[in-house]
């Protein structure tokens, strides 16, 4: 079992088992939320992310034979634990935002979803610092991230070519797509938002905060869960699609093929080949689309 | 070979004898992670076990039902200073009447016992329900903290629950003895004004620093007739709303003496009548 299987399938277990435990406490008499005995765990998980990027040795992608090193072991584990924090936050924060029309959930169960709730909240919060700080550490993968001028160019020519129009050429799009990156911002405006007041939600149940931050914090809280939601769901939508299955599958591996990459990312590929580190697209606008 | 790149762009960015970026993020996790352990683990060794006992209410609304003629002013100054608008629905003090039963069971006042073991507030997972030990350890629920999921209201052993259901703004909430009272000029609480008891005017409610008696109603729904001027309007003072046996023994003296100084009266008119020729006698 390689190192990075072993340490996906401890994490992963850890979770199970952590929301096992969340779940089935709920229902013993005498027992606290988890949000009032384990407040600590919600300021600890940033700094446990912090520290592991600040240990972290980051591997920049590179040609090796006929495959791509696409993702490196932290960009896995930053992703996964940001997406399945992601989804079990969406699920339980729904189910708890529908308390009133339609009520889904008994009394019995409000405790538990809360439990559960924690559990993804203290994963959602190491995943997402540990991505932060890792940005910090590396401004230029956060500018991987960002849409260019090409964003709306790249995008039409991108889906029209996708839908058959042979008028397009796929365009010569980075390591992600524009359309990618332009999504990447309302993830990452949702994000923020859902940090902030959660961490303030969070805080409530270890001090007082007057009534008057906590209403628009919980509605900011909500609208942004919204936000995210929306982002989740075209996301995954958009990985079921056969198109995106190299890239699925790439966020196990770490690799995709040479050919792949050249097809769907040569702009990625073509500076991976040069050498250079920066992103390319603006570099591409002076290329003809077609 | 990149990350060996990396690395060294990173130690070339930071400033001379300085921390570089990676070192001053390093120093960031761990600093944070070991004060939040160290916290923790030394909060646990230093500070004893929390106290699990809930401090008593220092102020009871005690009522007197059969005082109480139905008007309802209470319900409507106890929205109207909490919400600004008069809702029955969002009074925490509640009038029930039974048309159907007779005086004095066609009237029951429902206000919170402000319970010294208050099962809304265990029942509450999210700490909205509380004792707010800034004013009085009055048992109330901050919104701010309510998710919604009613466990407060089914809780409260009472019926009509003492914890309602603010459907207007999705929460719920329980008599405060009035210490958040927006629309209200008056300082509430335990030490403080209650608008319920200050609106009404048949002084049916009134406020005790003392723990009630908690079997059963007797304990907050009292006599205050006798502490009034019930006694002296001739009303009824007794305990079950009833006049007293000494009432009613006082009243037929009282009506016995007034029969028999009116038949002395009427004695004394026949009497003085018989002694007079009247004028049309021949």
């Amino acid at each position: 079992m390689s190192r990075r299987l072993l340490i996906g399938v401890v994490i992963l277990a850890a979770f199970v088992l952590g929301v096992i435990y969340a779940w089935r406490i709920a229902f013993v008499d005498g027992t606290e939320l988890l949000f009032n005995s384990g407040w600590w765990l919600v300021l600890l998980a940033p700094f446990a992310g912090v520290l592991a990027a600040g240990l972290t040795r980051r591997t920049d992608p590179v040609i090796e034979g006929d495959r791509v090193l696409r993702h490196d072991g932290p960009a896995m584990l930053e992703h996964w634990t940001h997406g399945v924090g992601t989804l079990v936050l969406l699920v339980t924060g729904l189910s708890l935002g529908a308390l009133f029309i339609p009520t889904l959930l008994g009394t019995q169960q409000i405790w538990a979803m809360m439990n559960v709730h924690f559990v993804a909240v203290v994963v959602f919060l190491f995943g997402t610092f540990y991505y932060g700080a890792n940005t910090v550490l590396s401004w230029r993968r956060f500018n991987e991230h960002l849409p260019t001028r090409n964003a709306f160019k790249f995008t039409v020519q991108h889906y029209g070519r996708l839908l058959g129009n042979k008028k397009y050429a796929m365009p010569p799009e980075d390591k992600y797509f524009e359309s990618e990156r332009m999504a990447y911002l309302l993830a990452l405006a949702a994000t923020v938002i859902i940090i902030v007041t959660g961490l303030l939600k969070a805080a409530a149940h270890m001090v007082s905060i007057p009534g008057a931050v906590m209403g628009p914090a919980t509605l900011l809280h909500d609208i942004a869960a919204l936000g995210m939601l929306v982002f989740f769901v075209a996301h995954v939508v958009v990985v079921l699609l056969p198109m995106s299955w190299p890239m699925l599958r790439s966020m196990f591996t770490g690799y995709v093929s040479v050919e792949h990459a050249k097809a769907e990312h040569a702009g990625w590929v073509r500076r991976i080949e040069s050498g250079s580190k920066e992103s390319v697209s603006d570099k591409a606008t002076e290329r003809p689309a077609a | 070979m990149s990350e060996n790149e990396e690395k060294k762009n990173e130690e070339v960015a930071a400033p001379q004898g300085g921390l570089s970026r990676r070192q001053f993020v390093t120093g960031l996790g761990g600093l944070g992670l070991g004060a939040i352990l160290g916290g923790v683990i030394t909060g646990g060794l230093t500070q004893p076990a929390a106290a699990i006992a809930i401090p008593g209410s220092e102020g009871y609304l005690v009522v007197d039902s059969h005082k109480c003629i139905g008007c309802d002013s209470c319900m409507m100054a106890c929205s109207l200073t909490h919400h600004g608008n008069l809702s029955f629905s969002q009074s925490r003090i509640q009038i029930t009447q039974n048309p159907f039963a007779l005086y004095p069971d066609d009237l029951t006042v429902a206000q919170c016992r402000q319970c010294p073991f208050p099962a809304c507030v265990e029942a509450c997972p999210t700490g909205a329900c509380h004792v707010d030990a800034a004013n009085g350890n009055v048992r109330t629920v901050d919104p701010a903290k309510c998710i919604g999921c009613e466990r407060c209201v089914n809780a409260c052993p009472f019926t009509p629950s003492r914890a309602i259901w603010n459907g207007l703004e999705k929460h719920a909430e329980k008599c405060d003895l009035c210490a958040d009272t927006p629309y209200w000029n008056e300082k509430g609480g335990a030490d403080g004004k209650q608008a319920c008891i200050a609106v009404c005017h048949m002084h049916v409610i009134t406020l005790q620093k003392d723990v009630p008696v908690q079997a059963g109603d007797v304990g907050y729904n009292v006599n205050l007739r006798t502490k009034d001027g019930s006694a002296q309007l001739k009303l009824p003072t007794g305990d079950d709303g009833f006049y007293t046996p000494a009432e009613i023994a006082a009243a037929k003296a009282a009506a016995a003496a007034a029969a028999a100084a009116a038949a002395a009266t009427a004695e004394r008119i026949s009497t003085t009548s018989g002694a007079a020729k009247p004028r049309n006698a021949r």
